[in-house]
């Protein structure tokens, strides 16, 4: 009895989880090489990026919140790093935690706007977004980084872009970041927090939570993500670009409303998350397999958004009426 | 002459849940028709087909003796229905006239806004309602009381054939619900009105009401003619047992001081607060909405911030700048809105109760399932709440057992002093005395309870003290022993 209650409230993963499997039917039957299993990882590998960036934007959507300068951030990161890394002027190890306060302070700055001076989150980050990709710019001086030393390739860092066996390094460390998010979502109390605090927060804020510092935490957490996704990019591509993490914000929010979290807060799971990010990946891998051209990618992406949730509606229709 | 609706073997359901059984009855033309029952009786998904919310799942509403399908607000419009519901489904950022009109073909002129005629229609309506503010003023700008009234006169102004008003009364003030008595009497006398009248208040019920029909557990009970009945025959009509009054009115207060407030005041909010409140004790806040009871709650919470005065817990002296300190030194607020401040509606039954007591259901941050359904089944047994899964979502009970949700997540984080903001707003006798029940066992455990409610009966069979404002001060204090009704009013109008 109980747990078919749950399995139902499930459903909304399940929606999700149909969309997917449908396109990869699809897929299937009209590419040979689709199902390869060196394609299935590609599509896991071009997952990396944004779903870490959808695991923070996760949290932010479920506190009521949203992050449009995660795009730039990230470039901040990658141009903060590939500059340590290319003048050598600390080893890599340290540059690798340098970059990981950088983000965080980044998202603290956000979140700082918005929790404790109250302006909204959309305009803060819309400011910053702004911001942060001028602060990319300046430190690359407007130039690429790239043809870094060996003190950096050839230190543990790089190895976040090399493989183990066939399997890409950067596979695992997503999957690691997305289990503990689930379980830091599910099984905290500050999980619990992030929930109720986008459910209602006034009523959070009266059962004594602070609902501040709960949402504090989630942007500083947005940060340090961001972060970690610059240096796997880093490593991965062994180039840094200015303009890199551009139309990052929306690719990463559409993964989280793909995986059912509601915008106006208080919903959302990072499983859903994980899979609404595979299947911006799929999409844009079948359409490269299907010789789409690149200026359709976008669109399809745009109509399996607005048809994903149109499904999530249709199924939960009749609970939102009662 | 035909009967202007019939309700023909009405059933409806929602997946397994019956809401409405085999329901027939019907309403006469120009009657004031009162439904009567506990939440969950079936009352509101009977007013829901009337509104064309929902359609029945079998048998047939006949309205002036056609049978219609009513299948859509806006059919419900047509047919002559007006509904005047429980949450005001107004918009808060637009002025009272535009909300008036809104939606109105009396709201333009040519292609613009006809402000002057909007203007002068609402300032007739708030004159007929006895409301003294602008046209024009932000619906924002006024109290919850002032918004019923609002939607009410919204809902009189066109004339509907068939009104139907639930709990229109419940955030009213007694002046502002004889005036609409007053409006639905020269209503149903001058124009034939039907009404349709939903109210846990059963004094309104036998002084506005011409029949009753009573509703249990979506069954038709049965329906009676007002003056042939009393109160206590719809009480037990409705319940389907009789209420033990004869523990009420005894006072397990002590003379240990628990909390004691001195010179609080918060701008023009309330000014220069002096009381106390003993282990055990139940005390009461009375007077009008608007005298500054629930800002005096909130202070002592912290979820507003006096700027004078003193507060002591035990004799000491503390500082509370949020509901987190608060907590800290065991004070619990049940607050007076249950929906916007009270529940967190995205979430389960379960999350609900335990939002406020993480530290009793975790280890060092890591939520411990056991503790949390161990304590949610103690809640459960402890305060009679009727739930089909704790894991359901929070709106699939009824008010009452909401509420008592609401109630059993302050109690269990286990506090010494319990603030009350009407904590039994909205919601049906049998539940009410539940309430009282469960109030009554917690001061009995040495809880001080403060309390602000505007039902005088049940200051009366509560409280030990009760407490008077008016305009911000506190204008009387009145023993058990003295406690009237009239007593409290002369107080709270400071006369």
């Amino acid at each position: 009895m109980n747990t078919k209650k749950i399995k139902l409230t499930n459903a909304r993963e399940f929606g999700v989880f149909l969309v997917l499997v449908i396109i990869m039917v699809i897929m299937s039957v009209t590419s040979p090489v689709f199902l390869k299993t060196a394609n299935l990882v590609n599509i896991v590998r071009q997952t990396v990026e944004i779903g870490i960036m959808a695991i923070g934007m996760t949290y932010l959507i479920i506190a009521g919140e949203l992050d449009l300068s995660v795009g730039s951030l990230f470039a901040t990161c990658a141009m903060f790093g590939g500059l340590l890394f290319k003048n050598q002027m600390f080893p890599a190890t340290i540059v690798f935690f340098l970059v990981l306060i950088c983000g965080i302070a980044l998202g603290c700055v956000n979140g700082l706007l918005v929790t404790r001076v109250g302006i909204p989150s959309f305009i803060v980050t819309l400011g910053t977004m702004k911001i942060y990709r001028s602060f990319a710019y300046a430190i690359g001086n407007g130039q690429s980084i790239s043809q870094f030393p060996e003190s950096a390739t050839g230190s543990w860092v790089w190895k976040l872009g090399a493989k183990i066996g066939n399997i890409p390094v950067q596979i695992f460390v997503m999957l690691i970041l997305f289990v503990i998010a689930h379980i830091l979502l599910k099984k905290t109390t500050y999980g619990y927090k992030v929930y109720a605090t986008g459910g209602n927060d006034r009523a959070a804020h009266l059962s004594g939570i602070n609902i501040k510092n709960t949402r504090l935490v989630a942007f500083a957490m947005m940060g340090f993500l961001c972060g970690i996704a610059a240096l796997i990019s880093t490593a991965y591509l062994n180039t840094v670009t200015t303009t890199s993490g551009e139309g990052r914000e929306m690719d990463a929010i559409a993964a989280v409303i793909l995986g059912g979290a509601a915008l106006s807060g208080g919903r959302g799971t990072i499983l859903g998350t994980f899979l609404g990010a595979i299947i911006m990946a799929t999409v844009k891998n079948g359409m490269v397999l299907l010789n789409v051209p690149v200026f359709w990618q976008d669109g399809f992406i745009g109509i399996v958004v607005i048809i994903a949730v149109l499904i999530d509606t249709l199924f939960h229709r009749k609970d939102a009426k009662r | 002459m035909a009967p202007i609706i019939e309700f023909k073997n009405i059933t409806k359901r929602f997946g397994g849940t019956v809401a409405l059984n085999n329901v027939s009855f019907s309403v006469e033309e120009g009657e004031v028709h009162c439904l009567c029952g506990e939440n969950g009786a079936g009352k509101s998904t009977l007013i829901n087909l009337c509104g064309g919310v929902f359609t029945p799942t079998e048998g047939e509403i006949w309205v002036d003796g056609q049978p219609e399908q009513i299948n859509s607000i806006r059919k419900s419009e047509r047919l002559g229905f007006s509904i005047v519901h429980q949450e005001i489904p107004l918009c808060l950022n637009m002025s009272i006239a535009h909300n008036i009109f809104l939606g109105s073909k009396e709201a333009v002129k040519g292609v613009f806004l006809n402000e002057k005629h909007m203007n002068e229609k609402t300032r007739e309506l708030l004159d007929l309602f006895h409301l003294k503010v602008e046209p024009t003023a932000l619906l924002e700008s006024l109290s919850i009381a002032e918004q019923s009234v609002v939607q009410i006169a919204k809902a009189v102004y066109f004339r509907p054939k068939i009104l139907i008003l639930d709990e229109p009364t419940a955030a009213l003030t007694n002046d502002q619900r004889e005036v609409m008595f007053t409006v639905v009497r020269k209503l149903v006398k001058e124009q034939r009105t039907t009404v349709l009248y939903v109210s846990h208040r059963l004094e309104e019920v036998m002084d506005l009401g011409d029949r009753l029909t009573v509703f249990k557990d979506g069954q038709f009970v049965t329906t009676r003619k007002v003056s042939e009945v009393s109160m206590d025959d719809i009480v037990t009509l409705m319940v389907g047992r009789e209420i033990d009054k004869s523990e009420w009115g005894k006072s397990f207060a002590t003379d240990e001081e628990l909390l004691s407030v001195k010179g609080l005041s918060c701008g023009k909010k309330f000014h220069d607060i002096n009381f106390s409140l003993k282990k055990g004790e139940i005390v009461g806040l009375a007077g009008f909405v608007g005298a500054g009871r629930t800002e005096v709650l909130s202070a002592i919470f912290g979820a507003d911030r006096p700027n004078g005065g003193e507060i002591f817990i035990k004799g000491e002296k503390v500082t509370i700048r949020s509901p987190r300190d608060a907590i800290r030194h065991r004070i619990s607020m049940i607050p007076e809105n249950r929906r916007d401040d009270g529940l967190i509606t995205s979430m389960s039954i379960k999350e609900n109760a335990q939002v406020a007591v993480m530290d009793r259901i975790s280890d060092r941050g890591m939520l411990n399932k056991k503790k949390s359904v161990e304590l949610m089944e103690h809640m459960i047994e402890n305060y009679g709440i009727k739930i089909g899964s704790m894991d359901d979502g929070i709106l699939t009970l009824s008010g009452g057992n909401q509420q008592k949700v609401v109630i059993a997540k302050w109690i269990g984080n286990d506090p010494e002093i319990l603030l009350c903001d009407e904590p039994t707003r909205g919601i049906d006798v049998g539940a009410k005395s539940e309430v009282y029940s469960i109030l009554r066992d917690i001061a009995k455990e040495g809880i001080g309870i403060l309390m602000v409610s505007s039902e005088l009966p049940e200051l009366l069979a509560l409280c030990d003290r009760i407490l008077v404002m008016h305009e911000g001060k506190l204008t009387g204090e009145i023993s058990r022993e003295e406690a009237s009704e009239e007593l409290i009013m002369k107080y709270a109008a400071a006369i």
